[in-house]
């Protein structure tokens, strides 16, 4: 879960979280250093005291912070189509969850063995002990197989919902009359 | 622009050169006396003091007898010129010096008084929310042994267990990291 005041990812639960992690400190490295080059550039223009009043192009600087640029695109967007297609990858899961949206909460359904089905209410905030996280803690929690494949099925019963879990990285959202799978 | 046609044509040179004729015609009665010596900024009958436009299109004074009789004496020898003369003949064509347009003028003072001061009523502003348009901060905040019994669950399982917070806690022995 997410800790008081935190701004960055929880740490990954899986290993498509691990890897989403990875390509946003990539994407992070090359958007700081194209940062810092620009304000270097903005500064050094601002406190130049030079006048030149007859520069007014160069095709050949023109051409090279054209191409130059598409390169490093092009740095940002091989991991990123790898990425997006791995993340639909489709392997063999173990179990099946079938997540369905209310109003106001979730109801779960774990159908392969057991019929086991269960409503996932918030705890309000005056019902709550000492260590309940506020907001957050439900009366029947939903529990997931450590290290296995996990498919789970959403969709909403009466208005759309979305159903995410940041740690593993997945969200999607619950459309009634749709079934999305994760 | 009246004066240029209505009727579409191709804007040949002699076309441009007619109009800017005309248009200096209207701004010759606008400056005066004084003198149109060069093209300055853009063309136009105008004194402007800059530094990246070092001649501007006209005199900053207008001929007057002193100022006419000090030319005659420039065409001779300049050393015959005092300095009070040369400053008198600068100060004709031009308003200020180099040195007087890169003069620092103290902008900068009435800037960030003026940044500082909307800085405070931001400031003020913020203290105003916190008294008057906030709700009291839920009681999982502001109570002490419930945060210390949300921090112990959440280390119980083992949130951020990877460089967050559950890996700086030191299982074996039940306390912190050293």
């Amino acid at each position: 879960m997410s800790t008081l005041a935190a701004l960055n990812f929880q740490n990954a639960a899986s290993p498509l979280m691990e890897q989403l992690i990875f390509f946003h400190d990539h994407s992070m490295t090359i958007l700081i250093l194209i940062i810092t080059i620009v304000s270097y550039n903005i500064i050094s223009t601002y406190t130049n005291t030079n006048i030149d009043q007859h520069m007014l192009e160069s095709q050949p600087l023109e051409l090279f912070w054209t191409i130059v640029p598409s390169f490093i695109l092009v740095f940002i967007g091989l991991p990123s189509i790898r990425l997006l297609y791995l993340l639909d990858e489709v392997y063999q899961p173990s179990i099946t969850i079938k997540t369905i949206g209310h109003q106001w909460y979730w109801s779960y359904e774990y159908s392969d063995f057991l019929n086991l089905e269960f409503d996932s209410y918030m705890i309000p905030s005056n019902e709550s002990t000492n260590s309940n996280f506020r907001l957050l803690d439900v009366d029947n929690r939903t529990v997931i197989p450590f290290n296995t494949q996990v498919r789970t099925l959403i969709s909403a019963a009466d208005v759309l919902h979305s159903w995410t879990v940041p740690a593993l990285g997945v969200k999607a959202d619950a459309v009634p009359g749709r079934l999305n799978q994760v | 622009m009246a004066l240029l046609r209505v009727i579409p044509r191709k804007a040949t040179p002699s076309v441009f050169m007619q109009q800017v004729a005309r248009l200096h015609n209207i701004e010759r009665d606008k400056i005066g006396n004084r003198e149109v010596v060069g093209w300055g900024i853009n063309g136009m009958y105008s004194y402007v003091d800059h530094i990246a436009f070092p001649m501007p299109a006209i005199r900053f004074k207008e001929n007057s007898p002193e100022i006419m009789a000090l030319k005659e004496r420039e065409k001779g020898d300049w050393k015959k010129l005092s300095v009070e003369d040369k400053k008198a003949l600068y100060r004709a064509s031009f308003c200020q010096t180099y040195s007087e347009m890169r003069a620092p003028d103290g902008r900068w003072k009435s800037i960030t008084g003026w940044v500082l001061f909307g800085i405070s009523c931001s400031f003020w502003i913020y203290i105003w929310e916190k008294l008057f348009v906030y709700p009291p901060m839920p009681d999982t905040i502001t109570n002490i042994e419930k945060r210390q019994a949300q921090l112990k669950r959440m280390i119980d399982i083992r949130v951020d267990p990877i460089d967050g917070l559950s890996s700086k806690w030191d299982y074996e022995n039940n306390r912190w990291k050293k």
